[in-house]
């Protein structure tokens, strides 16, 4: 578990290659708890020190997910690098998820 | 109203008719699904709904799946809704809960984010009312039925918690029919309304039905509807619940010689039909009525479905009638339209504003044949059956022309074409009879509700007084032996 930030630094440019992931939940409902779960796993295997994920509860900040636009949680936006990505589900499926996030599953780009 | 039952909670719509075949509106606190194809005014009717609610200091929440906010403000600008003030004013939310539709997806989600928005504006507007439009698009991110069907009970499980009174519209394809694409949605729902949209002899039409409503009558005819200029229009038609004013006193014909024929004249509020084929003064009877009504102060609204106003006002000098100075005084308003021009359904709309403004004593009708150039008979039947039973209700006479092309009539039925006997309560037949010297013509009363008339031919000319009858007519037959005479008879 690492560098799971309450979603402050929100402007804030990322180096490049580093990764920016916004995860949508909704309480602690269990897919929400799935998501979070399922991501930090990926991330530490494939994108070990290049990552920042930022969580969001949409009970709590119903305006975050106006600016979003998200409608369906849990949800996960690619922030950074661009082009932007959405991700719904509770990201069980490995492949599909690194696919959406372009990273190559052999590890490291 | 009536036929009490346990009475349910209910929320007006305060759209045009819909309150009265919901019998009261819709379920408060609860789910009402509204559904129809492309184009059949489901968007309309629940801005409408929303809107006519916040404007009487109700607040309410509109979601919309599809059209942006913007769309929807203008939707309503051009119905005389101003949202946007609504919205300044804090009595309408508008979510733009637009699916960014290149998505992906991994694993299970479910619309929790939505709901976190709506509580948001619910809670900030204290909203007691939703709609939520298009609700098939955000169902499409569903790939199988059964995440679906659990979404739309979570859907409906919080909104029925909130005690929100709420207006779910889903879009049907043209070829579905109806219903199972989203069965579940009217299982779960507390009522469901259908609009149609469809083409009937080339003219659109646009029908309401009720599918269900627990725990409460309804009307489950198919309705009318029009967009009129200040939102939906239906014409609820309940002919279980006819209301019509009894006929009332005698109003004179205009025709001292056709007084004598109905012992008086026509009844106030009655139904009159003046039927025959061209030539025989159909018109000219009718104007004839509408310039003595004038002149004793009452106002009459002439529709001339036929030919132009000013046609028809020059046509009518030739037989002495002139019916200009009662235009301006304005006791006479003549309406004309093509029949194809439009739809019957906005005809009716038309002549029902009309109505309403001008508050006519008596309304003719020229003439009935026209009518069914609205677009098919049952179109033409549409029309007249629900003007005529709304111009009752109000105890408006009512004078429709028929040109009969050919022959003579025999019945009522033939007589009007399309069958609409049951409402006609007198009716005048024109005819020409040949003989060696010349063309004569004759009127007959063939029917007078609730009045005894003569039953002989009466022959007539026109001249440029108007119509004259050279023999004195006979006044109905045994006026002091009280002769029992069926309807109809000849």
């Amino acid at each position: 578990m690492s560098k799971a930030s309450l979603a402050k630094p929100r402007a804030r440019k990322s180096p490049p290659g580093h990764y920016l992931l916004r995860l949508f939940m909704a309480g602690n409902g269990s897919n929400s708890q799935k998501a979070l779960a399922n991501l930090h796993r990926l991330c530490q295997e494939h994108l070990e020190g290049r990552y920042t994920i930022e969580t969001v509860d949409v009970v709590q900040d119903f305006e975050a997910a106006v600016r979003d636009n998200i409608l369906v949680t849990p949800a996960l936006i690619l922030v950074a690098p661009l082009p932007r990505v959405v991700v719904l589900g509770n990201l069980s499926d490995a492949p599909t998820v690194l696919a959406a996030l372009r990273v190559s599953e052999g590890n490291h780009e | 109203m009536r036929g009490k039952r346990q009475p349910i909670p209910k929320v007006l719509t305060k759209i045009a008719g819909l309150d009265e075949i919901l019998e009261g509106g819709l379920p408060r606190g609860r789910t009402t699904v509204v559904s129809g194809g492309p184009g059949s005014g489901k968007t309309v009717l629940g801005l409408e709904f929303l809107c006519r609610g916040a404007m009487a200091g109700e607040p309410g929440v509109f979601v919309t799946f599809e059209e942006r906010a913007e769309a929807i403000r203008l939707n309503a600008s051009a119905m005389g809704w101003d949202l946007a003030a609504l919205e300044k004013a804090g009595k309408i939310a508008i979510i733009e809960a637009r699916l960014p539709g290149e998505e992906i997806v991994s694993g299970d989600f479910d619309i929790q984010g939505l709901l976190a928005i709506v509580d948001g504006h619910v809670k900030r507007i204290g909203a007691r009312q939703i709609v939520m439009d298009a609700l098939d698009v955000l169902l499409r991110i569903y790939d199988d039925f059964k995440h679906e069907r659990n979404e739309l009970s979570r859907l409906h499980d919080w909104l029925t918690d909130r005690g929100l009174t709420s207006v779910l519209s889903v879009k049907t394809r043209h070829d579905d029919n109806q219903g199972s694409q989203y069965e579940f949605l009217d299982f779960m729902a507390d009522c469901v309304i259908r609009l149609d949209h469809r083409v009937l002899g080339q003219v659109a039409t646009r029908r309401l039905r009720v599918i269900k409503y627990r725990g409460s009558g309804f009307g489950t005819n198919e309705y009318p509807y029009v967009f009129g200029e200040r939102g939906i229009v239906l014409f609820p038609l309940t002919t279980a619940e006819l209301t019509h004013q009894p006929l009332g006193t005698k109003v004179s014909t205009g025709l001292k010689g056709l007084d004598l024929m109905l012992e008086g004249g026509f009844r106030r509020a009655s139904c009159v039909l003046i039927s025959g084929n061209s030539g025989t003064g159909k018109t000219t009877l009718a104007s004839t009525f509408a310039r003595a009504a004038c002149q004793r102060g009452e106002r009459v609204l002439y529709l001339n479905f036929e030919e132009s106003k000013e046609a028809m006002i020059s046509g009518m000098l030739s037989p002495g009638i002139d019916l200009r100075p009662s235009l301006d005084d304005k006791t006479l308003l003549v309406q004309t339209a093509m029949p194809e021009s439009t739809g019957s359904d906005n005809h009716l709309n038309r002549v029902m504003e009309t109505i309403a403004s001008f508050k006519p004593d008596h309304l003719i009708l020229d003439a009935v044949s026209a009518c069914v150039r609205m677009g098919s008979k049952q179109a033409a039947f549409d029309f007249m059956m629900r003007l005529v039973s709304v111009v009752k209700e109000h105890g408006i006479t009512s004078i429709l022309t028929n040109q009969i092309s050919s022959g003579v009539a025999n019945s009522d039925e033939e007589l009007s074409g399309i069958g609409f006997s049951s409402v006609v309560d007198a009716v005048v037949q024109l005819r020409f009879v040949e003989t060696d010297e010349e063309l004569i013509r004759q009127m007959l009363v063939v029917k007078s509700r609730g009045s005894a008339h003569s039953s002989r031919r009466q022959s007539y000319v026109i001249t440029d007084r108007g119509i004259e009858f050279p023999d004195t007519p006979h006044p109905p037959p045994g006026r002091a032996g009280k002769v029992r005479r069926k309807d109809g008879g000849k």
